[in-house]
This record gives C-alpha cells, sequence and structure tokens, in this order.
C-alpha cells in the first residue's frame, strides 16, 4: 500500500466571454494570452464549483465518500467569510460526519497548500483518505485592468492509501513579506494590487524560482527531467517568464496552460493545470507544479505517475471535456451576472 | 411572510444535498422526500437511507415567466429571466420537482435525459440555501 | 340527517376594488343575501356561521371571524373561519350544510371574502405561493400557475389537448362573464389574442390565468322542511361531496387529473343520486383554463382525455349539451380566493331559479345544477348538486 494521489476531477462553468467582449466594452483586453475566459451561472459559486469537481474526483479514485477522513477546500472567493464551507462540501459529497475538515484561504497558493497538507494528513496515520478541492472566481471592479483575466474553475484531488495513479516525490516552498502586490482588504469586495510590474514579477521570481531550484536541488534533478511543468498561469504570459528563469522548455509547459480558456481561476490553477496534464499523462511521466501566492510563497512539488493512471482514464469528464461546453454571453450580461451592475 | 424555516430546511438537506431516499423496510417503497409514515403502505416505518442515482427524465415542465417568480427567486429573475421548472421521473421510478439549469430551449421536452447538480436556489436573511437541480445530459461527458 | 334547502344568496361585484374594506365587502354580499330572502328572516335566527377566507395580505388572520360577525350585527352566533385555499367557501358551504343536516342548528350562514389587490404587487406573489407545496415546489421557484402548466403539459402530451383549446375556455368564459354585471372582467376576447398574449408559465398565457379579484360572497341554508318558511323559491342541496389529494402536483400518481375532485364528484353524485349527464349547468373550478378541461373529465362529463372535444363541438357554451360557467368562471368573474366557492353557489342558486340578471346567460330550464371548487392545485375540492 503506498500513499498518493487516487483519482482528480475538475468543473468549469459553461459561461465564456471573449475578448472581443471587452474590447467592445474598454477599447482593449488587459489580459494578455487569454482568448475568453469562464463565468460562473447564477446559481453557481466556489462551493457549487468544488462540489462538481469532487464528485468527479471521487468517482474517479472509486472510493466512496464515506470513507473519507478529511476534506479540505481551498479558495479565495469563498462565499462566506466565516462559516466552515469544507462542511457544506463534505455533506454534498456523501461524507460521514466524522471528518477532518479546514478551509483555505487567503491567496492562491491554497490549492497547493491544501493539497500537501491532504496527503500530509494521511501520511501522518491520521486518516487513510483525504478529499482536496480548489475552487475559485477571484473578483474585482469592473473598471480595473486586474479584472480582465479573472475567470472561475475548480479541481479535486482524492489522496489516500492504495495504488496512487500518481505519488508525490518531494516538495519545497518559500516565503518571503511583500505587501500590495495582489491583496484584498477584509471589508473590500475586490481585488486590488499596487500596480507595478516589476515589483510584481520580482516577487513571483523570488519566491517561485526559489522553491522550485530547492525542489531540483533536493530530488537530484535537472528542469529537462520533468514531462510535464504547472506554473502559475495569471495570463498568458507569465508561465513563458517564469519557465525561462528556471530553465523549462515551452513544450513542458503548454500541456498545463488552462489560462487563455478559462483565465486567471486563482487557487484552483494550479491543480486544474496539473488535472489537464495528468489526463495525458503516461506511466513513468514526471510532472512538476509550481504555485504562488500573493503575500507571497510558493509551493513547488514533485509529482511521479504510475501505471494505475491508464485505469481509469475517460471514466470521468476530462479538462477538455468541460472546455468544450460552452455558451457565450455577452459584456452586459456579464456585468448582471457577477452584480456589478 | 410565508417561508421555510432553516430548521426545517436543515431537516431536507440529505434529500437536498445527497439525494438520500429512505426506503420503507415494511414495503420497500423509497420515499423521497422523507416522511414519518410511508407514502405507500402507509405504515409508521422503519427506513433505511438509499441514495439515489440522480439521473432521470423529464415527466413534465414549463418556464416561469419573468417577472411572476416567487420572492424567494426574485434575486435569480433580476440576474437571469425567466426558468425552467421540471418533474424528473428518477431512474428508480419516482419523481421530483426542480429547476432545469444550464439548458438550452431544444433540451426542455417530455423525456429528456437530465442529471442532477448541486446548485444555490437561493438567499435568505444572508444564508444561502443550496439544493437540487437538475442539467440535460448532453454531448458533453454525463457525470458517472 | 336532515336535508338542506338554500333560501338566499349575495355576492359583490368581483374586481379591484379599492375602495372597499373587507368587513364592509362581506356586510355588501351579507346583506344582498338577506334581502335575496323573499320572505324575510331574522339576523338573530342565524344561529351558525362559517366564512371562508385564505388571509391574503395578512390582514384580521386570528379571530377573522369574530370580526366578520361584529361587522354584520351577528354577534353571538357560533363562527368559525375557513381556510382551505381557492375552496375556501367551498368548503365554508359544505361545514353550513353539515351543521344545519346534523341537526345541531336550523339557520345557518356561508360565504367568503377576499381582498387581494390591497397588497404590493410584489408582496401578493408570497401570498399566491401559500397554497402549493412550499418545501418542494415552491422553493424550486414553482408559481401557481406553474404547478397548472405542468399539468397542461403532461395532458397535452398525453390527450393531444391543444394551445388552442385552452384558449377556446378563455374565449367562452369571457364571452359569458362580459354578460354578468357582477364580473370582474366584462370584456370579450378571441382565440387570437388569447394565444398571443404573453406567457405567465408556458404553455399558459395571461389569457388562461384569473385575475387577482376582490369580493364576497354569502349564502343562508336552513332546514329544507322550513325551506317555504322564508321563500317560495328554495334550492335544494341534493347531494355535496369533498376529498383531498396529495399537496405535491408530483407526488401524485397522474397530473392530468385532479383526484380530489373525482372522488368529491362521486361522492355528490351518489347522494344526489343523479349522474353527470343529468347536470344541467355547472360552475367548475377554473383557475386557469387547463383546469376546467381537466375538471370536465373529471366530474364526468366526458371521457378521460377527452374534454377538448366539448370544447370543439360548443358543448359547454350556454345553450351547449352542459353548459359550463356561465358566470363567466374564476377567468373572467374572478378569483378573489376566499369568496370564490359560495360565488358559484350563487349563480347556480340563479340559474336554477331562472333569476340570472342578463337573459342571454340564462340556462333555460335547469333543474339541477353543480359546483366545483378546488384549493390551489388540488388539495381539496368540495363539490355540491343542488336541484329545484
Amino acid at each position: 500500500m503506498s500513499i498518493g494521489i487516487l483519482g482528480y476531477g475538475v468543473y468549469i462553468p459553461r459561461y465564456r466571454i471573449n475578448r472581443a467582449e471587452y474590447i467592445k466594452a474598454w477599447g482593449q483586453f488587459a489580459a494578455a494570452g487569454v482568448e475568453e475566459k469562464a463565468v460562473l451561472g447564477f446559481d453557481e459559486d466556489s462551493i457549487t464549483m468544488s462540489v462538481e469537481a469532487s464528485r468527479n474526483a471521487l468517482n474517479h479514485a472509486e472510493v466512496d465518500a464515506s470513507k473519507l477522513n478529511a476534506v479540505y477546500f481551498a479558495s479565495t472567493s469563498s462565499p462566506y467569510a466565516e462559516k466552515l464551507v469544507s462542511s457544506t462540501i463534505a455533506m454534498a459529497v456523501g461524507a460521514s460526519p466524522r471528518v477532518s475538515v479546514a478551509d483555505f484561504t487567503s491567496s492562491t497558493m491554497a490549492g497547493t497548500s491544501a493539497l500537501l497538507m491532504g496527503l500530509d494528513f494521511v501520511a501522518s496515520g491520521r486518516g487513510h483518505f483525504a478529499l482536496i478541492t480548489a475552487s475559485d472566481c477571484p473578483y474585482a471592479d469592473p473598471g480595473e485592468f486586474i479584472e480582465h483575466p479573472f475567470g472561475a474553475g475548480a479541481a479535486a484531488f482524492v489522496v489516500g492509501e492504495g495504488a496512487p495513479i500518481a505519488t508525490i516525490e518531494n516538495s519545497d516552498s518559500t516565503t518571503i513579506e511583500a505587501l500590495g502586490e495582489r491583496f484584498r482588504k477584509y471589508e473590500e469586495k475586490s481585488i486590488e494590487t499596487l500596480g507595478i510590474p516589476s515589483y510584481t514579477e520580482a516577487v513571483i521570481m523570488k519566491t517561485v524560482t526559489s522553491s522550485v531550484k530547492a525542489l531540483i536541488d533536493k530530488t537530484g534533478r535537472k528542469p529537462s527531467d520533468f514531462n510535464f511543468v504547472v506554473l502559475p498561469q495569471f495570463d498568458g504570459r507569465m508561465p513563458s517568464t517564469i519557465a525561462r528563469m528556471n530553465g523549462f522548455e515551452e513544450t513542458q509547459f503548454t500541456p498545463s496552460m488552462i489560462v487563455s480558456q478559462v483565465g486567471d481561476a486563482g487557487a484552483a490553477s494550479p491543480l486544474i493545470g496539473l488535472a489537464k496534464v495528468l489526463d495525458e499523462a503516461k506511466p513513468g511521466n514526471r510532472v512538476l507544479v509550481a504555485s504562488y501566492g500573493a503575500g507571497a510563497g510558493s509551493d513547488a512539488v514533485s509529482i511521479n505517475v504510475n501505471e494505475e493512471i491508464m485505469k481509469r482514464k475517460g471514466a470521468v469528464p476530462s479538462v477538455k471535456d468541460y472546455l468544450a461546453d460552452k455558451k457565450y454571453i455577452d459584456y452586459i450580461y456579464y456585468l448582471k451576472i457577477k452584480k456589478m451592475i | 411572510m410565508a417561508h421555510v424555516s432553516i430548521p426545517s430546511y436543515w431537516k431536507t438537506l440529505p434529500q437536498r444535498y445527497c439525494l438520500i431516499g429512505m426506503k420503507c423496510k415494511n414495503c420497500g417503497t423509497i420515499n423521497f422526500p422523507a416522511r414519518e409514515i410511508c407514502i405507500s403502505c402507509k405504515q409508521k416505518s422503519e427506513f433505511e437511507p438509499k441514495k439515489l442515482s440522480g439521473r432521470g427524465k423529464i415527466y413534465s415542465y414549463t418556464i416561469i415567466a419573468a417577472g411572476s417568480a416567487p420572492p424567494e427567486f426574485s434575486e435569480q429573475e433580476r440576474l437571469a429571466g425567466s426558468f425552467p421548472v421540471a418533474i424528473v421521473e428518477l431512474e428508480e421510478g419516482l419523481r421530483i420537482v426542480a429547476q432545469i439549469t444550464d439548458y438550452e430551449e431544444e433540451d426542455l421536452k417530455i423525456e429528456a435525459e437530465v442529471e442532477s447538480v448541486f446548485r444555490k436556489l437561493y438567499e435568505e436573511d444572508k444564508i444561502i440555501r443550496y439544493g437540487l437541480k437538475f442539467r440535460p445530459v448532453k454531448k458533453r461527458k454525463p457525470l458517472p | 340527517m336532515q336535508k338542506v334547502a338554500i333560501i338566499g344568496v349575495g355576492q359583490t361585484r368581483f374586481g379591484d376594488l379599492i375602495d372597499k374594506k373587507a368587513e364592509e365587502l362581506f356586510a355588501e354580499a351579507f346583506l344582498e343575501a338577506l334581502n335575496d330572502v323573499d320572505k324575510g328572516i331574522d339576523i338573530s335566527e342565524i344561529q351558525e356561521v362559517y366564512i371562508g377566507n385564505s388571509g391574503v395580505g395578512g390582514g384580521q388572520l386570528g379571530n377573522f371571524s369574530s370580526l366578520m360577525t361584529d361587522h354584520l350585527g351577528l354577534t353571538g352566533a357560533a363562527a368559525l373561519r375557513i381556510e382551505n385555499a381557492c375552496a375556501s367557501s367551498g368548503f365554508a358551504m359544505r361545514a353550513a350544510v353539515l351543521a344545519v343536516s346534523s341537526g345541531v342548528c336550523d339557520v345557518a350562514l356561508a360565504g367568503g371574502e377576499e381582498k387581494m389587490n390591497d397588497t404590493p404587487r410584489k408582496r401578493v406573489r408570497y401570498w399566491l405561493g401559500i397554497s402549493g407545496d412550499m418545501e418542494w415546489e415552491r422553493l424550486s421557484g414553482m408559481t401557481f400557475a406553474g404547478v397548472f402548466a405542468l399539468m397542461a403539459i403532461r395532458h397535452m402530451h398525453e390527450y393531444g389537448t391543444k394551445r388552442e383549446h385552452l384558449a377556446m375556455v378563455s374565449v367562452k368564459n369571457h364571452k359569458n362573464g362580459a354578460s354578468n354585471p357582477k364580473a370582474h372582467l366584462q370584456r370579450e376576447t378571441t382565440l387570437e389574442r388569447a394565444l398571443a398574449s404573453p406567457m405567465v408559465a408556458y404553455p399558459l398565457t395571461l389569457f388562461d390565468c384569473c385575475p387577482i379579484s376582490d369580493g364576497a360572497s354569502a349564502v343562508i341554508v336552513c332546514r329544507a322542511d322550513l325551506a317555504k318558511k322564508y321563500t317560495d323559491t328554495p334550492v335544494y342541496v341534493a347531494g355535496h361531496g369533498a376529498s383531498t389529494d396529495r399537496l405535491s402536483v408530483f407526488q401524485r400518481e397522474d397530473v392530468t387529473s385532479i383526484n380530489s375532485s373525482i372522488v368529491a364528484a362521486r361522492q355528490a353524485f351518489k347522494m344526489a343520486s343523479v349522474k353527470p349527464e343529468d347536470i344541467d349547468v355547472a360552475e367548475v373550478h377554473d383557475c386557469f383554463t387547463i383546469a376546467e378541461i381537466i375538471a370536465y373529465e373529471d366530474l364526468g362529463f366526458c371521457p378521460k382525455g377527452k374534454g377538448w372535444k366539448l370544447l370543439e363541438e360548443g358543448q359547454t357554451e350556454i345553450g351547449g349539451k352542459i353548459p359550463v360557467n356561465p358566470s363567466g368562471g374564476l377567468k373572467s368573474k374572478g378569483h378573489p380566493v376566499g369568496a370564490t366557492g359560495t360565488g358559484q353557489i350563487y349563480e347556480i342558486v340563479n340559474q336554477l331559479r331562472g333569476s340570472v340578471e342578463k337573459k342571454n346567460r340564462q340556462v333555460s330550464g335547469a333543474e339541477i345544477g353543480l359546483t366545483h371548487n378546488t384549493g390551489g392545485s388540488g388539495g381539496t375540492t368540495v363539490v355540491h348538486i343542488l336541484k329545484r
């Protein structure tokens, strides 16, 4: 019996708004490399997205929800500032009351934090199975450039004991104090940024590069050893910049890119990117996931793909399946549905 | 104002969140929603939980015109206009009523296949009420 | 068990009666009923009072009956407010009949009252939705019209009923209502206009739905053997029946008929020793046009699924085989929820006496009449059969 990822699932809402609609409204679309992005329906939020992604993950893993010992939820856009959201998800997926829950929030690193802690939970012997779900729909005021790339999506992973489809080789993390990069004070609805590009880039490079380098050194590997690399994708350009700084090639990170069709899905992005990669991965592949959360921090995780990955391929809707199911809306409807007017 | 209290709503969460039907130990009928007295054999029975698959077909439907929805749905109406509500006949043979979401006009017909989804129903007193809706099963792979 | 007779009936105009308070409305109907007792009756003879009222708008909800008896000069009588949604006053009538039948009193008053137009439009939607299943139907966004729309869709699917047939009900009832000075809506309409009107709950349009009305009605009943003391033209309650069905439409075996109507009608026919084909005139509960078509079938005026045929053949028009809703029905006469049931009694009594105001609405030679009053989507139904 080993411990690792037993299954995964995603959810992407079907509504899309494209670049042309933004250009009509604002004369430009300040989201490099984003062609269109996902928008929540009126009856959706980060919780409902999580539930569907989680149900997919549990089905994929063939783990009965009643066996879960932990449920972790990660998001920067939970509908509640105070109320256990993982409790809602735990019940909705059919977990028993005997679970340890935690809501991870505050930054777009929350998804990988929750994943790593879920794995620790099982590894420590506190439980056999954990469900980790990251779901996000970042919000900013309609006039601001920062709002342009914000999208929506969710991913879920079931980790535990059994025959994992992928195992975690190792991980490393970095944190530095960084103010004003991407933040939202508790009484505010909208995310803000000081909007100093070189400052942002410097902080991201310091944290992400540090974690990635430490991980690569720790595992004794080279950047080229990784078949797939999942990098922070707040817009379409960022992964290229980070890849260059870390010695990765375009072919390594392109398969994990979702931002061009989904937009920035906050804390869920690294995990949706990982899911997309696992959809294609073969036994023996190695994946590196690097996340970033403003404030600031970065996790880097090295993942090995096992034989078992072939068993349940196609058993649940894939990232590509959700990307293909779409309905376009116009900018006015976008404003209405996001309650911006 | 007439409304469904939170404690009442809370009692129905196993049905609304996870589609738990209550199977009568006396006659085997699945009661969904749950009841004290079995809907079929009318005995004060013992019940055991049985999770429903969430798969079904539209038995009948209507489209509630914008401007006429119950007040719980006036916010939804403001955002999204008119909406369909259907009686869905589940695989297990019993029926339930719920909104249809993520649909196109052509999806609304008797016998159309639908699958259950977990969505926001409405908000009252700043508390979000989640529950059951159905979505047409389409080109995208249905949920297993 | 005593037989029961109706000795006086009264009804206000149904409509948007903003300048009349609830008590004033009911008093008006009551006074008309008192006056209608042609040999006179002393108000103190009324010992039991049953008033149907749904409480729309939340006026006097508690002890409503005490408020009403006070304003009628009937303080001292035993009184009860009855709520069975849209069948409230039909059940009030039943209660009065049962009281007299049981021998507990010789004379009783039944009636109903509702004010619906003095509540802001946004809030009146709350009240319209209280008569259906709250937890599942209402919380799925279902409206009152929506529930009947579900029945219509299924009826159309199983029996080939068309939107045109629904519109025919509307046209017929508007035509009758146009000759009823007490009707809420007194204007004829056409099939085209009805079909083209805005959707309320697909496939039901505005013209498939009854209006939101204010109004009151009253019926004075007494022991049949005492009737001639009060009037030369008593009308007898030959039979009655009442039943319930599951509140939630989705839990019914069949949504194309209303079981409470079928059972209530069967009971009434049995008690009166008559068959559906013996009925000369009927007031049925057409809160929505589909409800009238379903009522034809539930009451046995035609076989199941063939309601549309009666319409195509014009059999339910005045002059047809079985005139239905000569008053204009709920559709055109109006539907002040609490007052509708005894309003139907008012119409049938006048039809049987030959005293309908406008002669073109009078069904000639009517001897046996039927009233059919349903609450909500059929949770409760009461049927009365009246004879000359």
